[in-house]
Order: C-alpha cells, then sequence, then structure tokens
C-alpha cells in the first residue's frame, strides 16, 4: 500500500472520529466568540415583587421580614449594598430590594443546558485527563490539515490549485493580524 | 478495536469535577477584611492583599469581575480581571470565595461616573431609588482589587 493510499485511509477514518469533537469546538467556539452579547452558559431571568413596604433595619433581621413577607426560604446569606438597600443571597442567584418602597427583584440563572456543556468541553473547564484528551484532538486536527492537502493529485492537488487555495487560507489571519496591528500603533 | 475504546472510556471517567481554582495559586499570607483596605486604602493601594468572604455579584458576560461583601455594611470589594485571564463562573453566587490580587486605585471623573450610573440604571443594577438622583455621579474614588488568583468555595 502506498504512502498516498495511507493517508487517504487514516484521514477518513479519523475525519469520522473528529466529527463529534470537532461540531462541540465549533459551536462552541461561535457562542464563545459572541459572549460580549450574550452569556453562552446562562441567560439571566429579572422577576419583580411588591411587598409591604418596611424599614431596614440590620441585614440579619431586615432578610428575614423580606423572606417572610416573599414567601422565600431562608437566605444562604443577607448584605446591605448600599443605605435603604437589601441583597439577600441564594445559592446561585439573589434577590435585589428596597424594602421602604417595598419593591424587589429577583436574579436568577436560567441555563443554556447543550452551550453549557459544550462550553465546558471547549474551555477545558473538566481539567484532568480531559486536558490530554483535548491536546490529542488538537494534533490529530493538526494531522487532518496536513494530510488533507495531499489526499488529491494533479490538477486539483497541492500541486494544482490546492496550493494557491492554502495560500489564501493562510493570508486571512495573517491579513487580520496586520490590520490590528496597524490600527493599535495610529 | 476494544482496547481503544477501553481506553477511551478510562480517560473520561478520570476527569474531576469543575475546578473552583482560577489563576495563580494563592499564597500563604493572611487575608485583610474589606473593612481594613477601606479604613486606610492608601496604606495598601500597589500592595498584594487577600480577601475572602461572601460572592454577592458576578460579570454576567465574560466572567471577568466578582464581587465579595464586606465584613461591614455598605462595604464590597471588587475582584477584576482582564477578559479571558479568568473566567468566573455566573453561578458562583452565594458561593464564599477568597481572592488575591493587587489593591487598586481608580479616580474617576465626574464625566465617567455619569457614565458608569447611566450605564448600571439602563442594565437596571441600581433599583428605581439609586437612579432618581443624580448625586452619584460625583467625581470619586474607586477601590478595587486587580486580581492574580482565586478559590471559590462550591461546597
Amino acid at each position: 500500500m502506498g504512502w498516498r493510499r495511507v493517508n487517504n485511509v487514516l484521514h477518513r477514518d479519523i475525519g469520522y472520529l473528529l466529527v463529534g469533537l470537532t461540531l462541540v469546538y465549533a459551536i462552541s467556539g461561535v457562542a464563545v466568540n459572541h459572549v460580549g452579547d450574550f452569556n453562552p452558559n446562562y441567560r439571566t431571568v429579572r422577576e419583580e415583587f411588591s411587598f409591604e413596604p418596611f424599614v431596614v433595619t440590620d441585614r440579619v433581621a431586615s432578610a428575614r421580614i423580606l423572606t417572610d413577607r416573599l414567601g422565600l426560604p431562608e437566605p444562604v446569606d443577607a448584605f446591605l449594598p448600599a443605605p435603604g438597600q437589601l441583597l439577600v443571597i441564594y445559592d446561585g442567584w439573589k434577590i435585589e430590594a428596597e424594602p421602604a418602597a417595598g419593591r424587589a427583584t429577583s436574579i436568577r440563572l436560567e441555563s443554556r443546558p447543550l452551550l453549557h456543556a459544550l462550553n465546558r468541553l471547549h474551555l477545558n473547564h473538566l481539567k484532568g485527563a480531559w486536558t490530554w484528551f483535548a491536546d490529542l484532538y488538537a494534533l490529530l486536527l493538526i494531522f487532518m490539515a496536513i494530510s488533507g492537502i495531499l489526499v488529491l493529485r494533479g490538477r486539483t492537488g497541492l500541486a494544482g490549485r490546492g496550493k494557491w487555495l492554502v495560500l489564501v487560507g493562510f493570508l486571512f489571519p495573517l491579513l487580520a493580524l496586520f490590520m490590528a496591528a496597524i490600527s493599535s500603533s495610529s | 478495536m476494544r482496547p481503544v475504546f477501553a481506553l477511551l472510556i478510562a480517560l473520561l471517567i478520570a476527569t474531576p469535577a469543575l475546578a473552583a481554582d482560577f489563576g495563580e495559586d494563592l499564597s500563604d499570607a493572611e487575608t485583610v477584611k474589606v473593612s481594613t483596605l477601606l479604613a486606610s486604602p492608601d496604606d495598601y493601594v500597589g500592595k498584594t492583599v487577600k480577601i475572602e468572604g461572601r460572592i454577592t455579584g458576578v460579570c454576567a458576560h465574560r466572567g471577568c469581575w466578582l464581587e465579595i461583601a464586606g465584613d461591614e455594611d455598605f462595604q464590597s470589594m471588587r475582584i477584576k480581571v482582564e477578559d479571558g485571564v479568568m473566567v468566573f463562573p455566573a453561578d458562583a453566587v452565594g458561593s464564599t470565595a477568597t481572592a488575591e490580587g493587587v489593591f487598586t486605585k481608580i479616580e474617576i471623573t465626574a464625566e465617567q461616573a455619569t457614565a458608569v450610573h447611566k450605564a448600571k440604571c439602563e442594565k437596571g443594577e441600581k433599583g428605581e431609588k439609586g437612579c432618581q438622583h443624580e448625586a452619584a455621579t460625583e467625581a470619586g474614588v474607586i477601590y478595587q482589587i486587580a486580581g492574580v488568583g482565586a478559590v471559590i468555595d462550591e461546597g
């Protein structure tokens, strides 16, 4: 079996193996790329409440009054961030209240379960052995890139139009870096 | 093929739970109370300090800051990091954290304070009462910690 046949067989079979992870990294990559526009892991949900007003005294007593009036469970903690304001803390969420005005807002997070799971893999939140697994995936991607340009021969291969497409592919990121360097120096 | 699948499964099982350490390892220095920092801030500006406390807020988008409640009322301290250096989980509110970094003084102009105040009001972060008055938009000083490491207790 010649080297090209081996190359093509490996490119095909490793390609099949990498479909799942490539989709993970690509979808998570798009989401994380736009993290300035939205949180890819959670959606923030705010809910307004009204209650009979009261005067804030100490944080513990005030939190007890608020949670009683809103029918909420005992919080993890309570805090007075500013005069007249009360912050009641739960595990992963909180209530911001203005007791004298009888107003409160709960701020909760709703998970985006699929994106959250994909992001945990992409951003290596798992740590440990996953780090090595992700490194292996990266090495196999490098193999796919190099073996891919060697799959075809002749006019449509690397010696033909392939070399121009590879060159264009390198030029885009280089041009982006060049433009960024110019704009930061000006 | 079976040995390959066995190896893959072993690798997945061997992965630990979600890590709660961020950035550099914390030093052995004693923690400082937020009230102590704010009582005499100029004594600490530019120095590395370590604080601990309840997390009351996390940056909703890039996880680039934590707000830790102070030991006294009306006081808190923000641990700020550059985007991407550390990404604090949005659901960390309610957990306790120990964080270390350089205590920093930021002087803001009235225009900057106005812009920050307006942005927070538009996002609903200040409440209706807090957005009624212009007094919050005077020039002032903000103290925060430029974080280098943090540990969030998820227990």
